[in-house]
């Protein structure tokens, strides 16, 4: 099949078909105008990033959409305080962008404060605001004068570049909220980093690290409150788990406060075990060392046999991969290789040339790999290679079904976790009863009469 | 009482002008639409769309840049169509504007002049809309993008005996009817639009990814010349209608209807349509207005407890609410998150006029409100329903209050694509679910409700009002006068408060320590197998090393020593502590002798209960655990494969018979001794799961303080190894059903048989003495190797030896990887040139290398090769996890040092 009617050439560069099509690929630059991408904005990424601090507020300055549309998007969940679920804007309308917005902007923060008592705001700058020339920072200046609480600023019109220029704008806010005046004395706690708590994914890895006996001072940002985010510099170590949206960060805490970080990963029974073990290496405590491996082989023993199940109705079938990152595309990748399973095309919306280097080492020479694809994209090639299951997004689902492909949603949606033993075996779960159900059995005999 | 702040929306009422444009140009024929913005907006319809309609949805972006919002967005757009236009083919373009094109002043007619100018050939149509997010909400947005359809596309004024049917934002399976309904009248029409099939397809074989269905232009050219525009909004203004629009340039004349929701707005559509037929209402939709009518009657006292809450686009409150009033369902809130200042005096009338015949004090019509506002007033007029978008449902998760979801969108249920309102079927359909919505509560509740109001004659502990504490009160205190064997330093309600897997919150602090004396069993469970003593598993039934009494003793000295906040001693198994009863009677006396705080606690299958009861309750033993799994011989037989009682081994219902007679009449003499009883029971799915509740009644009436419904942990090799494991959602079902009868523990931990500490932290690996080693073939050093490893993630070898910036440093020893620290050199190899100075580089790098023994890298040049081994640094090229390739590589120079010394 020639797909030629589905490729642009300027895009051409982002996608690889095969190891001989040149040298790297072309990522990490603005989306292709009419390409019909899949990606969202700069504000889009910054706030994913800042939402799930649960006792924070975030106020949208700008017209309704951008509030609408973010209005409690996350799955993340919350221990305690639910008042990041709510959505607050300006609400900017036809006048406020003629006169300026600032004014309506200052009184929004004063009637937030009137009703509650926000230890945070966080001030969304939108594609407008960029535009008429609002002064936020003043206005949050002037706030945390007049009460005495953090008002920080997050500018990210979304023209100002991809959702990845979001996820540095909400390191720089968190950095601006933990950064103490005086640098605290270490202790032995680690901090979380890159994990939002969906399904309950960070209270998983919580519970992991209690039972190795491995403290945690800060979870960044998933169930994070503000107190608790603020003790972040007195952590001995950073654990970085989604690494396109963290490492950002973590590389200014081990500047600014001297905290090392290591890298992790809580997908798939591999991926864990090894975090968890390097995790206990790290801290070095010959305690935790002991528990940790206790603690994976009893594991390993109870889910392995079950996946184990699962892996005679998966081997052989065929992945593939649409994802925001590319650090979850590789994780999925090596989770369908213990699964017995073949990633046949592969792309995420922000991922790096490092990223895309470990991608190419990871799948078969002929899989296809793709940066900031589009539907004609995703639909050509998981037709030409035969794929059996997406893993994707919500927007990525109707595509696929429509298709006859079955599919996975790995999304910030999702209900179920997918991280640590129980989330591989939920998605091992997921894959099996999506990609055998009896509905393609019918499917397929409707398409080949 | 409306908060509606000035400044501030919170949680939004409303989605803005491009979503409403995005749904019109949906409905039009091999047409796509672009939005000139940044990228998010695009993204961000497409994804609500999608999720409500459950089809793929395509919608462009000009993706606009720091560049183009400065210098202007024409060549980003222009580039834009030229793009669409290769990937799709389509006929007609819709390009709407977006918050920052209109606010750094884009002209988009003239773009699309040029882009005609440039491109001769092209004959795809290009509509622009202009549609800031910050000129209205989708509401406006989708008859905005409707108006300047008929405005852009060239007319056609020949006269004709066609009518124009313009509609508001409807469903798909709406939109259908509304096809049907005109079929019926034999009425040639123009709908626009009409998004029946593009957003609510039919399964095929090939995929088009354009929308292929629709209106054309070639009808909608036509459009000028029809004898009339119905149009179905009677809100939107004058200058904003394509039915006055057509009205005004062509003269063709329009009537405006409210949606036909409910009888009367129906009404008026069916009469319009038969007058402009010329036609009778067709019996088939006159029937359906029968059926309606009889359907009013028979839900009208049932709707008449409604309180309704409606929010969403003004034609949709408007028609919703005269549909409720009609049947009496009270709305208390009509609220439109539009600027609809003409909302209020079109349903004031029919708001007041119910109110008065319901009682009803207080209801409010909301303009340009936020869902904060609603949700106030919804608590403030006691609304009990809700009807409108998925929006509502953080109302509905907080309050409880039910949500009817009938609008778009619809993220949170399936379906949104068939939802049914318009008409007398669309309207009997929506009127059901609000009956039956009300019914839920009604016949849900009403038995609690009367219990709680009426019942007075005792404790209100039935619906758990009020805590039922009677009977265990009874045990404890027949305890503290009864029981002058064992003198008692705490009170058992202290032992029992403090026994962390009695009581929650000692769960948190106190400590228990599992002795592992009893190897034997004397009944086999089929979930259980004997055989593997795993030292991995953490499950009731498995340990390590079986102690003798002594043993069991000692090792509780040295644990009391680390652990003083021990304060219960278990015997859990691995067999059955009273088969081994010799054992567990050593132990507990030595024990008890020792230190005679300490609870003690035993779990047994109750076997041998009736012989042994009185004995353990001599011995100190204040809690015991039985597992309970069934009450019902039948039922025990499935789960129990044999039992060995007095030197017999029974089967069947017999041995469940044997079994459960035993176990009823040692918990009975337990209780009687002032024993506080635990029950374990497992749940077996599709065995005892039904039958777990019977369990606990039983256990109830004898006067057992607490009931433990287990889930099942599956052991390979045992007979329910396949069986279906319950999820925690229905164990906590069965839990909270059992909870109406008896205490549940909601925090069990499944311990081992030898577990030590808190619930939640099994120490116990720290006190095993023969950990085993898995034997295999690796050569294990005497002395640790060190590696140096290039990686970018610090997940793998997967970074070039001249690009890494940092080395992660890894430990080897005793066959194991780890990670040591991280180093930081400077790159070696920074680009093409200046390569001399690689050499002071190289240098630097082998001094961060020195106590190193290897270096493991994906790829590493000759010279950078030569130098390190000229070090004695051995250089390995992988592409691996970092912990798989250290033990490979520690494997290969230990195997070669063996060699050299001509061991191998």
């Amino acid at each position: 099949m020639k797909n030629d009617a589905a490729i642009l050439p300027e895009r051409a560069q982002s996608i690889r078909f095969s190891e001989c099509s040149g040298d790297g690929i072309k990522c990490e630059s603005a989306s292709v105008s009419g390409a019909v991408s899949q990606r969202a904005c700069v504000y889009c990424g910054a706030r994913v990033v800042l939402n799930p601090i649960t006792d924070a507020f975030h106020l949208v300055h700008g017209p309704i959409g951008c509030a609408s549309y973010t209005w409690d998007i996350r799955g993340s969940l919350s221990s305690g305080e639910e008042g990041y679920r709510n959505s607050y804007s300006t609400d900017l309308r036809e006048t406020d962008v003629i006169f300026g917005g600032e004014k309506k902007l200052v009184a929004a923060i004063d009637e937030i404060m009137a009703s509650h008592a926000p230890k945070v705001i966080f001030i969304y700058a939108t594609c407008i605001v960029g535009v008429i020339g609002d002064d936020i920072d003043a206005v949050c200046r002037n706030a945390e004068a007049k009460y005495g609480i953090r008002v920080i600023a997050v500018k990210s019109p979304g023209f100002s570049g991809t959702k990845k220029t979001g996820y540095k704008m909400a390191c720089n806010a968190i950095m601006s909220l933990v950064t103490p005046d005086v640098l605290p004395e270490k202790t032995c706690g680690v901090n979380i980093l890159g994990d939002f708590n969906l399904a309950g994914e960070m209270w998983i890895i919580k519970n992991y690290l209690r039972r190795i006996g491995v403290e945690v001072v800060a979870n960044i940002t998933g169930d994070a409150k503000v107190e608790d985010l603020k003790q972040a510099p007195t952590a001995q170590l950073n654990l970085v788990q989604c690494a396109g949206s963290m490492t950002y960060l973590a590389k200014q805490m081990e500047e600014a406060f001297s905290i090392p970080f290591i890298k992790v990963s809580f997908f798939g029974v591999t991926d864990t075990s090894d975090s968890l073990m390097r995790i206990a290496y790290a801290v070095g405590d010959k305690d935790v060392i002991k528990r940790a491996k206790a603690f994976i082989e009893e594991e390993k023993n109870r889910v392995i046999p079950l996946l184990n199940k699962y892996r005679k109705n998966l081997e052989g079938k065929k992945a593939a991969i649409y994802v925001g990152g590319g650090f979850k595309a590789i994780s999925l990748i090596r989770q369908f290789h213990e699964f017995g399973m073949n990633t046949v095309m592969v792309g995420t919306q922000t991922g790096s040339k490092d990223d895309y280097e470990v991608i190419s080492h990871l799948v078969d020479e002929d899989a296809v790999i793709l940066d900031d694809a589009n539907p004609a994209e995703l639909e050509a090639f998981m037709k030409e290679m035969g794929a059996d299951i997406l893993v994707g997004g919500v927007k990525e689902r109707p595509l696929a079904y429509k298709l006859g492909v079955a599919f996975c949603d790995h999304n910030h949606e999702r209900k179920h976790p997918l991280a640590g033993y129980e989330g591989t075996l939920n998605f091992a779960s997921e894959i099996n009863l999506s990609m055998n159900s009896p509905v393609w059995e019918i499917i397929g005999g409707i398409n080949n009469v | 009482m409306s908060k509606n702040l000035v400044n501030l929306n919170i949680n939004p009422c409303k989605m803005c002008m491009p979503m409403g444009t995005a749904n019109a140009f949906y409905g039009i024929q091999k047409c796509m639409n672009i939005l000139h913005g940044s990228q998010g907006c695009s993204t961000y319809i497409r994804r609500h769309m999608a999720t409500h309609y459950n089809e793929p949805v395509d919608i462009a972006s000009s993706s606009l840049t720091e560049e183009g919002t400065v210098y202007g967005g024409e060549k980003n757009l222009i580039i834009g169509l030229e793009n669409l236009i290769k990937l799709y083919q389509p006929e007609v373009i819709g390009v709407s504007t977006t918050c920052l094109a209109e606010t750094i002043g884009e002209d988009i007619e003239f773009i699309i002049k040029n882009f005609y100018a440039s491109h001769p050939d092209e004959t795809v149509k290009i509509i622009p809309v202009k549609s800031a997010g910050y000129g209205g909400t989708q509401f406006e947005g989708f008859t905005r993008a409707l108006r300047a359809i008929v405005s852009h596309v060239e007319m056609d004024t020949a006269k004709h005996n066609t009518i124009n049917i313009i509609s508001s934002m409807i469903s798909p399976a709406d939109t259908r009817y509304l096809k049907d309904v005109l079929d019926q009248f034999g009425l040639d029409y123009i709908l626009l639009p009409d998004l029946s099939e593009n957003l609510d397809g039919v399964h095929q074989s090939s995929y088009y990814r354009l929308p292929m269905h629709g209106t054309p232009i070639s009808e909608i050219q036509k459009m000028a010349g029809a004898r009339a525009t119905i149009e179905l909004s009677d809100t939107i203004k004058p200058d904003e209608s394509p039915g006055v629009y057509l009205y005004e340039n062509y003269g063709v004349p329009y009537k405006r209807l409210n949606l036909p929701m409910g009888l009367r707005d129906t009404d008026a559509l069916m009469e319009l349509l038969s007058e402009l037929s010329k036609k009778a209402i067709p019996e088939k939709i006159v029937k359906e207005r029968g059926r309606y009518l009889d359907g009013m009657v028979d839900s009208h006292k049932y709707n008449a407890l409604g309180r309704i809450a409606i929010f969403g686009e003004p034609d949709f409150v408007v028609s919703a609410v005269r549909l409720c009033c009609e049947n009496g369902v009270m709305p208390v809130i009509a609220a439109t998150g539009s600027a609809c200042p003409q909302l209020k005096e079109k349903i004031e009338a029919e708001l007041s006029k119910l109110a008065d015949v319901l009682f009803v004090d207080n209801y409010v019509i909301l303009n340009d409100v936020d869902f904060e506002t609603i949700e106030a007033e919804a608590l403030r007029l006691g609304a009990n329903l809700m009807l409108g978008n998925s929006d509502g449902r953080r109302i509905e998760e907080k309050h409880g209050i039910p949500l009817i979801r009938c609008a778009f969108p619809i993220h949170d249920r399936i379906g949104g694509q068939r939802v049914r309102t318009l008409g007398y079927e669309g309207s009997q359909v929506l009127l059901d679910q609000i009956t039956n919505t009300i019914l839920k509560t009604v016949e849900g509740g009403f038995r609690e409700t009367l219990y709680n109001t009426y019942y007075n004659e005792g404790p209100k502990s039935k619906y758990g009002l009020e805590p039922e504490t009677e009977a265990q009160m009874k045990v404890l205190e027949y305890k503290k006068t009864t029981d002058p064997l064992t003198p008692q330093a705490q009170t058992i309600e202290e032992k029992t408060a403090n026994h962390p897997c009695y009581s929650c919150g000692a769960s948190q602090k106190n400590a228990r320590m599992h002795l592992p004396i009893a190897p034997k069993c004397n009944i086999q469970c089929n979930y259980c197998v004997r055989k593997f003593d795993c030292p991995n598993e953490s499950r009731p039934g498995v340990t390590t090393d079986i102690l003798s009494p002594e043993a069991a003793f000692e090792k509780y000295k040295l644990v009391k020593e680390k652990v003083p906040n021990l304060t219960v001693v278990g015997i859990a198994g691995p067999g059955d502590a009273l088969a081994n009863f010799e054992q567990t009677r050593k132990a507990l006396t030595l024990i008890h002798e020792h230190d005679p705080n300490v609870t003690f606690c035993v779990s047994t299958n109750g076997l041998m209960l009736p012989y042994y009861a009185k004995e353990l309750a001599k011995l100190g033993v204040s809690h015991v655990t039985v597992t309970v799994n069934a009450v019902d011989p039948a039922i025990g037989a499935k789960i129990y494969k044999h039992v060995d009682f007095m030197g017999n081994r029974y089967h069947g219902e017999a041995a469940a018979s044997i079994l459960l007679a035993n176990q009823l009449s040692g918990i009975k003499l337990l209780i009687d001794e002032g024993v506080i009883v635990k029950i374990n029971t497992v749940t077996l799915m599709g065995i005892n799961d039904t039958h777990i509740e019977e369990v606990v009644k039983t256990v109830k009436d004898m006067g057992c303080f607490i009931s433990n419904v287990m889930p099942l942990i599956p052991v390979k090799g045992s007979a329910f190894e396949g069986l279906k494991i319950a999820t925690n959602r229905e164990i906590n079902a069965i839990r909270d059903k059992c909870g109406v009868h008896l205490k549940q523990m909601y925090h069990c931990k499944q311990c081992r048989a030898d577990a030590i500490g808190k619930l939640d932290s099994d120490i116990s690996l720290d006190f095993r003495e023969n950990e085993a080693r898995s034997e295999s073939k690796t050569i294990v050093s005497p002395k640790g190797l060190r590696f140096a490893i290039t990686s970018k993630g610090g997940m793998l070898v997967d970074q070039h030896f001249g690009q890494a910036s940092e080395l992660y440093i890894y430990d080897y020893l005793d066959d194991e990887v780890q990670f040591k620290e991280k180093r930081v050199i400077g790159k070696y190899c920074s680009g093409e040139e200046e390569c001399d100075e690689k050499e002071d580089k190289i240098g630097t790098i082998l001094k961060a290398l020195n106590d190193c023994d290897g270096t493991i890298t994906m790829r590493i040049g000759d010279l950078p090769t030569k130098r390190l081994e000229s070090k004695g640094i051995k250089v390995f090229t992988t592409y691996d996890r970092i912990e798989d390739a250290v033990k490979t590589a520690a494997q290969e120079i230990l195997k070669s040092e063996l060699r050299t010394a001509g061991n191998f």
